[in-house]
This record gives C-alpha cells, sequence and structure tokens, in this order.
C-alpha cells in the first residue's frame, strides 16, 4: 500500500517507450531526481505503449482503447497519471478529451474494455514533468532544494511540440505562450537566452518514414540555439532530446553544419542543480559531451 | 426595475510592431511601431485598418469579411498565425504581459508586400490533390430530377471538414512544408480526405495516390497546425485518416505503412513496440546499419545487446482489448 | 491583349455559378476577374439557408406557395414572371449544387434537410448547419477548378468597354504589378455584390461589397434599378455590424437600452422581441435618437437572464462571434448592438437571363437586380437569386459567345483608365480615402439609412455632391505600384460615392413607404403612384437621371403585408 500521507507526493508512472538502450539510464536517474522533491514514482504495471498516435493509422479504436486501459490502470492506483514522454502526453490527453466530449465513444470503449474487466471513469489526471515541478511541487521548494545553483550558464529552453500543441490537450498554461520551463530553468539559476528556432520541431517522428526531413528539422532547430552562442539546450522532451543529442552529429552534417551544442533532459538538469554529480547522472553517455561549469 | 447598463471598456496604450517590406522601395524587410490605444473588443484587424486610416496609408494587408469565414487575413501574431479579424488584442497582450504585439507576414510562403504574402503555392498544391467532387454513378442520380441520397451520419465523417477556409495558417506553421517545399501542406490532405470518404465521390484512388505524390508520409504530427486552425478541422489528424484509408485500400509497401502496421502488430503482442528492429522492419535490409550502429553505442556503455523486446505484464489484458476491437471491425464491415 | 470568349467579374456565388456553366462544356475560353480570391467573397458569410420547395420536410410544400411568399415578402415590387421563374428553377439548381458535392445536411431519409424561415410559410430552406453560403462557394469553386475556369485573382475591373450595342471587354488592374490591362470579351458577366458598404461601419457586408458593378454599369451607361432599397438588420454588433442572428430573440433575448428598459414594450408590445426586423430596426433608431443608447448609439441584446447552461447548449456560436469580435462574453454582459445595412435590392437592371440592355453585358447576383425581391428581400432568397440568375447567365453567355465572333476593339481602350489612375496618384489636394469615405457612411446612415424624411435625403443629397468634390481632389499617398491597397480602396470609394448618390436620389424621389424603404413623411405604401421601379441612369452633369418601370403582375395583386 502506499502511504499518501508520508509528505512525498506521489504519481502513477507511466514511462513510455523512450527509456530505452543508453536512455534506460534514466530510469534510475528520474527516481533520484524527484527524490529530491519529494516526488514519488508508481509504476504503472498493466500499462501498455501508446501507440504514438501511429496507431490510429491503423484502428483509431484501438487507440481509443487501450489508452483508455493505461489511464484507467491508473484511477485504480488512486493516482494522477504522470508521463515524463510529450508524446504519450499528447496521445493520452488527446484521448481523455475525445472521450470527454463524446459520450456514445465513452460507452463504446468501456464496454470494449469490459473484457479485460476495467472501467474508464475519465477522472483520470494527466500530468507532464513541466507542471509537476513548476505547479505540483512549486517553484519555492524546487528553489530550497537547489543546492547548487547554475549561475551564468547560457541555456536554450525547448519544450518541443507535444506539451503545447494542440492548445485544447492542457489546462496548465498557456499554449502560446508557455513559461513552465523557464520558470524552472530560471529556480536553477541559469539565463535563459532567446532563439528563433525554439518554436520549430524537432522532427523525431519522422525519423522512421522520412529520415531526411527529420534531420533537416533537428538541425535547423540546433542551429537556431547555437547562433545565440548558448552553452546548452535544455528539453522537456524525452524524444526532443534523442534527436538533439542522439542524432545530432548527423542531423548537423545534413544540413551542411559543423559544430556541437550539449543538450539536456530537462531532469538532469534538475538533478545536477541539486547536487547530483554529472558521473551519478552518467552525462558521459550522451552523444556530444556535455561540461558542465560547476 | 431596470438597472442601467454600463458597459466594460479597458483601455490599454500598446506598441504595435510590423514588418514592412515594399519589393519596390526596400531591400529586406524591416519593423515599423505604431501606437495604439487598445480598448475591449479590439481586433488585430481594426488595429491594422485605425493604422492604415490615421498614421500610415501604406500599410498593407489583406482582409476581407472581417467576420472569420473568408480567410484573408491570416497573419503572424506574436509568431502564431491567427485570423487578424478574430484575434482580440486585449487578451494577447495580457498572456504575453507586456503592451507590445509583433506582427509579421504568414510563413512557409514568398512576402508580396508587408503582411501580404503569395498564396498560390498553397492553392497549386491543393489542386493536384482532385479537391472536388466525382460523380458516383451509383450513389449520384442521372438527371436533376432527383437529389442523391445520403444519411446525416455519412455527411457527418466529413462534415467538419468542409469548414476549411483556405486561409493558410496550417500551411504557414507546418513543420514539414518548411523542410520540404514540395510537400502538400496539411489543408490539401484534409480536403483530399474529405472527398475520399464522401460516399457520392468515386475518385478516392486517384487522391490516395496524389496524396502520397505530395508526401502523405512526410508530415511529422507535430499538431501545430491543429492548433492554429481557426476552424477547428484538426488537419493532422485528416493526415492519420488518409494515410489510414491509403492502408484499407492495400498501400502496404510505403516506410510509413509498414510503420503503422509495426506499431499495431507490436503492441498487441509485447505491450510495447521492438524498436530495436525498427528500422529494418521499416526500411528493410538498409536498416541493419543504423541497428548496428546502434549496437555498438550500447556495447560501449556495457549495456546488453538484444534484437527483441519483452512482453510486458500488461499486454495479455490489452490483447484482449485487441481482440473485442478486431470483432467489432468485423462486425463493422 | 488577353481575350476569353466569357469573362466575369466577381468571384462570389453567382460569378462562379455562371463560370461553370460557361465552361461546363470546355469549349470556350472562360475566366473569372476577381478583387479577392475566389473563396474569399462575400457569399461565403451566408448562414441560414437557401430556399427550393423541395418538399422534403413539408411535403405539401409547392414552388407556387414559395413564389406567392417571395412577391409578398417583395411588398409587391418584384417582377412577378422573374419570381415566378426563380421559384419554378429553385429545387433543380438546389439538386445541381448537391450532384456537384455540396454538404446540405440531411433528413431522415437522406434527403436534404429543411428548416423554417422568416416570411416562408413553410419550411424550405435548405441548409448546411450554419454555414450554407461557405460551402455552395467553395462547391462552385472545387468544380471550377475541375473544368479549368481561369481564375484572375487580386485584379480590379476599372470599367466596361462596349460599342453602344455590344460588349467588348473590360479594363483592369493587376494589382499585384500596379499594371492595367485591357481584356478583350465577347461576353462580361458582373457578379460583384451589393453595396452594403455605403453605410460603412453601419453595415453586415464585407469591407469589398462597395457596388463595384453597379458602378461600373452606371458609368458605361446602363440603368440601375430600385437601388433605394436596402434591408437592415436590426442586431449587428456595435464594433463591426457583424450580424447576431434572430436565434438569439427566439431563445428569449431581450432588447434593452442604455438605461435597462425592454424598450420594445413601446413599440410591439405583444410580440417584443420577435418583432418584424424593419420594426425592431426603427425601434432601436428611435430610442437612440431621444438619447437612450448607449456610449457608442448602441443599445443591448441580453442573454444573461438566460444563464450560462443555455448560452452554451443553445448559442454557442453567438456567444464565440461575441468573444471574438466584441471582446464580451454575453454570460456576463448585454451584448452592444445597432441596426446594420445587410442587403442590396437594387442592382443593376437586366432580364431575366441576367442580360443588360448591351448584348453580351449581364448581371447576376446582388450586384443584379431582375427584380426578384422588390422592396424587401425574403430570408433563403438571396442565395437562390445567386444560383438561378448566376445559371441563366452563364447558360445564355455560353450561347452567345459560341454564336457571336469577337468585336473590334476601340482604339486605345486603357487611356481613360490610365488617366484616372494618374489623377487619384496625382491628387492635388491632402484629402484621405478613409476620411471621406467614413464622412459618406456617416451621412447615409443618419439621412438615408433606416428612417428617411425629404429634409435629410435632401442633405444627404447635397452632402454627396460636396464629398464628390471632394473626391476629385484625393491623394493617394503610397506611390508604390504593387499591391497599392490604399489606391483600391479609392478606387472603391469612387464606386461607392455614384451608388449613394442613386440611392439617396430615389429615396428622396420615392414618396412613400414600401418594404425596406421607410418613409417618415409618408409612411403608407402608395399602389397608386408607387407600384413602379426606379430606374436610374448617369445624366451629362454627372447626375442620376431618375426614370420608372412598371412592375410585371401576372398573379398576385398588391394587398397588404402583414405577417
Amino acid at each position: 500500500m502506499i502511504d499518501l500521507n508520508d509528505g512525498n507526493m506521489h504519481y502513477a508512472f507511466y514511462s513510455g517507450c523512450c527509456f530505452q538502450g543508453a536512455d534506460a539510464r534514466f530510469f534510475e536517474i528520474l527516481g533520484d531526481v524527484f527524490d529530491k522533491v519529494d516526488v514519488k514514482l508508481h509504476i504503472i504495471a498493466e500499462a501498455v505503449c501508446c501507440g504514438a498516435g501511429v496507431i490510429e493509422e491503423r484502428s483509431e479504436l484501438t487507440s481509443l482503447s487501450i489508452n483508455a486501459r493505461n489511464m484507467a490502470a491508473a484511477e485504480k492506483m488512486g493516482l494522477p497519471f504522470y508521463t515524463p514522454c510529450s508524446t504519450c502526453f499528447n496521445v493520452i490527453s488527446n484521448v481523455q478529451k475525445r472521450l470527454r466530449e463524446d459520450t456514445q465513444l465513452f460507452d463504446q470503449v468501456n464496454e470494449i474494455l469490459a473484457v479485460d474487466n476495467i472501467e474508464y471513469k475519465g477522472e483520470c489526471k494527466i500530468t507532464h514533468t513541466l507542471w509537476m515541478l513548476a505547479q505540483d511541487v512549486g517553484l519555492q521548494k524546487l528553489a530550497e532544494r537547489v543546492t547548487h545553483p547554475l549561475n551564468g550558464l547560457r541555456v536554450a529552453s525547448y519544450y518541443g511540440c507535444h506539451t503545447r500543441n494542440p492548445s485544447d490537450i492542457q489546462n496548465y498554461e498557456s499554449s502560446d505562450n508557455p513559461t513552465s520551463l523557464e520558470d524552472i530553468l530560471k529556480v536553477l539559476g541559469v539565463d535563459i537566452v532567446d532563439y528563433d528556432t525554439r518554436d520549430e520541431c524537432c522532427g523525431y517522428h519522422l525519423t522512421w518514414p522520412n529520415n531526411e526531413l527529420s534531420m533537416k528539422m533537428t538541425g535547423s532547430v540546433l542551429q537556431g540555439a547555437q547562433k545565440q552562442d548558448v552553452d546548452l539546450m535544455v528539453t522537456s522532451c524525452p524524444l526532443c532530446f534523442k534527436n538533439l543529442d542522439g542524432v545530432q552529429p548527423k542531423a548537423l552534417a545534413a544540413t551542411g553544419q559543423d559544430f556541437r551544442l550539449p543538450v539536456l533532459f530537462l531532469p538532469e538538469l534538475v538533478g545536477l542543480a541539486c547536487g547530483m554529480s554529472p558521473k551519478e547522472m552518467k552525462l558521459d553517455w550522451h552523444t556530444v559531451p556535455v561540461q558542465v561549469r560547476l | 426595475m431596470s438597472e442601467k447598463i454600463i458597459p466594460t471598456r479597458e483601455k490599454i496604450l500598446a506598441n504595435i510592431r510590423i514588418q514592412r517590406f515594399t519589393p519596390d522601395k526596400d531591400r529586406t524587410p524591416y519593423f515599423d511601431n505604431f501606437k495604439v490605444e487598445v480598448e475591449t473588443g479590439m481586433t488585430v484587424l481594426e488595429a491594422l485598418r485605425l493604422i492604415k486610416n490615421q498614421q500610415d496609408s501604406s500599410l498593407t494587408f489583406r482582409a476581407f469579411c472581417r467576420s472569420a469565414i473568408c480567410g484573408s487575413c491570416t497573419v503572424r501574431v506574436n509568431a502564431d498565425p491567427v485570423l487578424a479579424c478574430s484575434t482580440q488584442l486585449l487578451p494577447i497582450i495580457k498572456d504575453f504581459g507586456k503592451a507590445s504585439v509583433t506582427i509579421t507576414p504568414m510563413s512557409n510562403l514568398p512576402i508580396l508586400r508587408d503582411l501580404v504574402v503569395d498564396i498560390d503555392p498553397v492553392i497549386e498544391k491543393l489542386a493536384k490533390m482532385h479537391p472536388y467532387l466525382m460523380k458516383n454513378k451509383e450513389r449520384i442520380p442521372k438527371t436533376l430530377e432527383q437529389e442523391s441520397l445520403m444519411s446525416q451520419k455519412e455527411l457527418t465523417q466529413f462534415g467538419q471538414l468542409t469548414d476549411c477556409i483556405l486561409c493558410g495558417a496550417c500551411f504557414s506553421t507546418c513543420s514539414a512544408v518548411k523542410v520540404d517545399k514540395t510537400y502538400a501542406g496539411p489543408l490539401s490532405f484534409a480536403k483530399a480526405y474529405r472527398f475520399s470518404i464522401d460516399p457520392r465521390d468515386s475518385f478516392r484512388g486517384m487522391r490516395i495516390q496524389a496524396s502520397m505524390d505530395q508526401g502523405l508520409w512526410s508530415c511529422v504530427q507535430c499538431r501545430k497546425c491543429i492548433k492554429v486552425c481557426p476552424k477547428d478541422i484538426r488537419p493532422a489528424d485528416s493526415i492519420r485518416d488518409m494515410r489510414r484509408i491509403a492502408i484499407d485500400d492495400g498501400i502496404h509497401d510505403t516506410p510509413g505503412s509498414r510503420r503503422a502496421k509495426a506499431y499495431t502488430d507490436d503492441v498487441e503482442k509485447f505491450g510495447q513496440v521492438n524498436k530495436p528492429m525498427l528500422p529494418v522492419i521499416v526500411n528493410g535490409t538498409k536498416g541493419w546499419a543504423a541497428i548496428e550502429a546502434a549496437e555498438v553505442g550500447l556495447k560501449k556503455h556495457g549495456l546488453e545487446v538484444t534484437r527483441q523486446v519483452c512482453k510486458l505484464p500488461g499486454q495479455s489484458g490489452s490483447a484482449k482489448v485487441y481482440s473485442k476491437i478486431r470483432e467489432i471491425e468485423k462486425k463493422g464491415k | 491583349m488577353l481575350t476569353y470568349d466569357v469573362l466575369i467579374v466577381g468571384s462570389g456565388g453567382a460569378g462562379l455559378y455562371a463560370a461553370l456553366k460557361s465552361r461546363i462544356e470546355e469549349d470556350l475560353q472562360v475566366a473569372v476577374l476577381t478583387k479577392v480570391y475566389p473563396t474569399r467573397s462575400h457569399t461565403s458569410a451566408a448562414q441560414g439557408g437557401v430556399n427550393a420547395a423541395l418538399a422534403n420536410k413539408d411535403s405539401t410544400d409547392t414552388w407556387e406557395q414559395h413564389w406567392f411568399d417571395t412577391v409578398k415578402g417583395s411588398d409587391y415590387l418584384a417582377d412577378q414572371e422573374a419570381a415566378e421563374l426563380m421559384c419554378r428553377e429553385a429545387p433543380e439548381v438546389i439538386r445541381e449544387m448537391e450532384h456537384w458535392g455540396c454538404p446540405f445536411d440531411r433528413t431522415k431519409a437522406g434527403k436534404i434537410a429543411q428548416r423554417p424561415f422568416g416570411g416562408a410559410s413553410k419550411p424550405r430552406a435548405c441548409y448546411a448547419e450554419d454555414k450554407i453560403g461557405h460551402v455552395m462557394l467553395h462547391t462552385l469553386y472545387e468544380q471550377g477548378l475541375r473544368h479549368g475556369v481561369n481564375y484572375f485573382n487580386e485584379w480590379v475591373t476599372l470599367s466596361l468597354i462596349h460599342n453602344g450595342q455590344r460588349c467588348l471587354g473590360v479594363n483592369a488592374l493587376n494589382t499585384r504589378t500596379g499594371q492595367l490591362h485591357t481584356i478583350q470579351a465577347k461576353a462580361v458577366i458582373l457578379a460583384t455584390g451589393g453595396y452594403g458598404r455605403v453605410y460603412w461601419n453601419r453595415t453586415s457586408n464585407a469591407y469589398g461589397n462597395t457596388g463595384d458593378g453597379a458602378a461600373l454599369a452606371y458609368r458605361a451607361g446602363l440603368p440601375l434599378k430600385d437601388m433605394e432599397f436596402v434591408q437592415f438588420h436590426p442586431t449587428g454588433l456595435r464594433r463591426t455590424g457583424i450580424l447576431m442572428s434572430e436565434g438569439a430573440r427566439g431563445e428569449g433575448a431581450y432588447l434593452l437600452n442604455a438605461l435597462g428598459e425592454r424598450f420594445m414594450s413601446r413599440y410591439a408590445p405583444d410580440k417584443m422581441e420577435l418583432a418584424p426586423r424593419d420594426l425592431i430596426s426603427r425601434a432601436i433608431e428611435t430610442e437612440v435618437r431621444e438619447g437612450r443608447g448607449g456610449p457608442d448609439a448602441e443599445v443591448f441584446l441580453d442573454l444573461t437572464h438566460l444563464g450560462m447552461e443555455r448560452i452554451l447548449q443553445r448559442l454557442p456560436q453567438i456567444r464565440q462571434l461575441c468573444i471574438g469580435f466584441e471582446g464580451i462574453d454575453p454570460i456576463e454582459e448585454p451584448i452592444p448592438i445597432k441596426p446594420t445595412a445587410h442587403y442590396s435590392m437594387g442592382g443593376i437592371h437586366t432580364d431575366i437571363n441576367g442580360l443588360s440592355p448591351i448584348e453580351g453585358i449581364y448581371a447576376a447576383g446582388e450586384s443584379g437586380c431582375v427584380s426578384v425581391h422588390g422592396a424587401n428581400r425574403l430570408g433563403g432568397n438571396s442565395l437562390l437569386d445567386i444560383l438561378v440568375f448566376g445559371r441563366r447567365a452563364g447558360n445564355h453567355a455560353l450561347e452567345y459567345a459560341r454564336q457571336n465572333d469577337f468585336q473590334p476593339m476601340i482604339t486605345n481602350p486603357l487611356a481613360t483608365a490610365e488617366a484616372r489612375i494618374q489623377k487619384l496618384m496625382d491628387g492635388e489636394s491632402q484629402e484621405r480615402t478613409a476620411d471621406i469615405r467614413r464622412e459618406m457612411g456617416n451621412l447615409m446612415a443618419e439621412k438615408a439609412g433606416i428612417y428617411r424624411v425629404a429634409a435629410d435625403l435632401k442633405q444627404a443629397v447635397a452632402g454627396l455632391a460636396e464629398l464628390k468634390v471632394r473626391f476629385k481632389r484625393l491623394k493617394v499617398r503610397d506611390k508604390s505600384k504593387i499591391f497599392n491597397t490604399e489606391l483600391v480602396a479609392a478606387l472603391e470609394l469612387e464606386n461607392m460615392l455614384d451608388v449613394a448618390e442613386v440611392i439617396s436620389q430615389g429615396a428622396l424621389e420615392r414618396v412613400e413607404s414600401r418594404g425596406a424603404h421607410y418613409r417618415e413623411d409618408f409612411p403608407k405604401r402608395d399602389d397608386k403612384n408607387w407600384l413602379k421601379h426606379t430606374m436610374a441612369t448617369k445624366g451629362s452633369d454627372d447626375r442620376p437621371i431618375l426614370d420608372f418601370k412598371p412592375v410585371t403582375i401576372s398573379r398576385f395583386q398588391p394587398e397588404e403585408r402583414t405577417y
């Protein structure tokens, strides 16, 4: 049993598929980083992959049903649904919205879920690292836990698309002018640098169907940040991280550029500011070497 | 008893920053600043007209119906494409927390002058999609003595898509258009899909071909077009739908179709996608190089190399859901 | 020189239908000249429906009843033969639109759905949610793309060219380049829409509904018919004139003056807010005149007492319009409204084929006047008019162009057009388009609007003459050739000044009240003296000369119009 009154905040944890390969280290890192701010994650054992919207290209009903089931599993745990992955957030929030708006569809999906003896009530609260930190934990508590402020670090902040578009998937903040990421980063002590590709797409979801375009998009985003002479980029989306860091050399080669720009996944930077060491975070596993002046 | 009505009317003096460019005069675009007293109810278009009428008559923009149905007046306000006529200024000033608003022309299209862009590229791409009904002789009577019959339910399948006003906001914001000038852009696919599922139409196959020729699987699903569409037609969803009917109609041999099959089948089989093998599943033998490169990286960090994913604990329950849906979909056909 | 068999000026429903019909067999070269892009045209703004006695909803409906409703609605000024033809052909044109893919809403049986409309004895308005004009316009555009209609987008037509008997073509300005062109054509169909913008900010019309076709025809010596008849809608939004549909009053909205009084109790104590449009418009005018309006001479449409739930459920569109265009939420506060010029009954005089007195020159839709609307248009008949007469004009022009050769072009056809533009660019004073235009709108709204009286109308006529003098000295400050919208606005203003003058003169001379034309000094309809059309032609002194033409009455004798 989870003790909800132990002074920690508890979440049903939907990891998605992003923490595979070298990114598998994020399972541990997330746990350690969130410990610093009194957040406990509880894996949703019954969950399956959200289908990343791709399953909708075969059957929308399948996407709706398996994701209603994912949410239902979190509802059973009585905890808010947390995912670090922006695409999972997008797909599952969209399913929630669709089913809330269409009672007929809601009923049909529940009839389907009955074969697995599970019911989706539609009450599940879905959140993401951005708002968990900025709103649930709160900037004040976060500031209290920052032991190694990253003063003077010039950072380009990057949301990616799937926590922003379309605006009706989330009620946390303005989709045109989100500030949660910058709010968090300011607490960590960094200088936020404006750059003109902040709102562009990283191209991750074209990796398989059209790699050439995917690389162009990644290259373009990086170039915009590089122009402003930043120390590093920080993204709140683990899939954007895969493209911006993981395939950076290829993306830059494809767009005729020759530089290296370190990219961090938001929890990594939070960890550093809260006193975790680069080694603990396995920052050396990044494709582009990270040298942070601490 | 009647009570006197005192309407709420707020006022803020704002700076409106507008991108200017006149090709027979200027070498590059630049910005002009105008002071405007923004009041309750004032739209972006009203501000533009006020500036044109009182401050600078050469300011150039398009506008026609000023009631959000003609699609002429799309501009970008603080980078987001909107219909100037139905966008209130005060809430934007409040959202961005400063009394300055930046107005620029749509992106992804050539600028003709100031805020006016050439939208012909959008229309040319649309025209290639056969964006018109081609009569299905089984549904449409030969003479004008009779209507064709179509249920409200059939209409509802595509009804929302007929709201498109060709404003170009989706095209302006499209991530794929930005990097691929041959890509059709969101609204063209939405229109192609609208006709392809109209039961009175007979040209679906031609449109699927035209869609593939214009990059059906080049959409990255960034979902920006859904956000900016003033008519809520959700173009990115239509692109998924168009992909679905293409696959349904036998288009299995594209990387995109193979990805869709892999995701759908793997989630049923394993509860997750067999990511290590995706390169080969999607791209055939060409994919081995990517797999081998990934494996080198894993070995470097001392990680185990695998080409098979495990079954997640949730798989068995989810597989039941899959088979139930298969049953329903079979019945539907 | 550009040469087309059939050239259509204007890309609304009438223009696109005419273009499609003349191109349908793909044997003639057909082009549409439009100052916007085709799908921008004002047809798209029509929300409610299009009438046709399909009898899908009420099997007892007939085209004859539709005919009677139309004639009665027109206050007996419609030509009954023309109205008959329109109502007879209505089901066929609707089916043709449907066969082209127009997404009409459906009945349970899968047929085109129909809804009741004001002034109609049976539910016969075919609809597509609240966007019927939009879907019709797009359907026609799509089929035009399919059949190879050419489009000249963002070209402004400057003048009609004819030789006294036959059409020769037009002069036009390509706004993208600033170049002037003569386009030779066997037939020209004017389909440029209405002239509601003469009331400038007091109209529901698009910015471009500036009576261009009427002015082109007028300057080319063609007669304009019944121009004084302009329909006002009582509830336009304060700032923009955008319509708040009757749906709101149907749901129980109150009309309040600035003192918060339900003032309709003074004018229509039984029907209150559901009284006819013209009566409500006049009531609002009176309230404002007597000092009971709001700070911007508005009154208020109040939904607040309906409660949030009902507003969200029944009037979501209205709420969205208020938020988007007025910046207020009607759940929280009353909506500021003003009566707004909505539809132009008058237009270029044509026969039932859309043909003007010059062979090869046609007019259709709101820019033409056959006349089917007489003194007051029935809801749902404007879209029908553009379909039926756009189609007829297209068919007739097609045959005319097939059977006739191009006529020799006059020498130096561009000369006057060039001089006109040059004069505007070189204007001798600091007069500005925006100022003259605003003053014209105010003058027309105050002196030749909802209430009309001889003294005011004389002031309107005199005021317009002064504005025309000022216009002659106007100077376009923008010197660029590329996309010079200031120049286009000046050209449009010139058109409106001519049209406004004809409206005012007609209103002054018509000493009766009929349909939308209400004379305070002559409040009764006068069939003995005024059952006739006003025909205006341009005199040599640049002033309108009025003549009158009897109304065709074939079946229905005039009787009092009550509902």
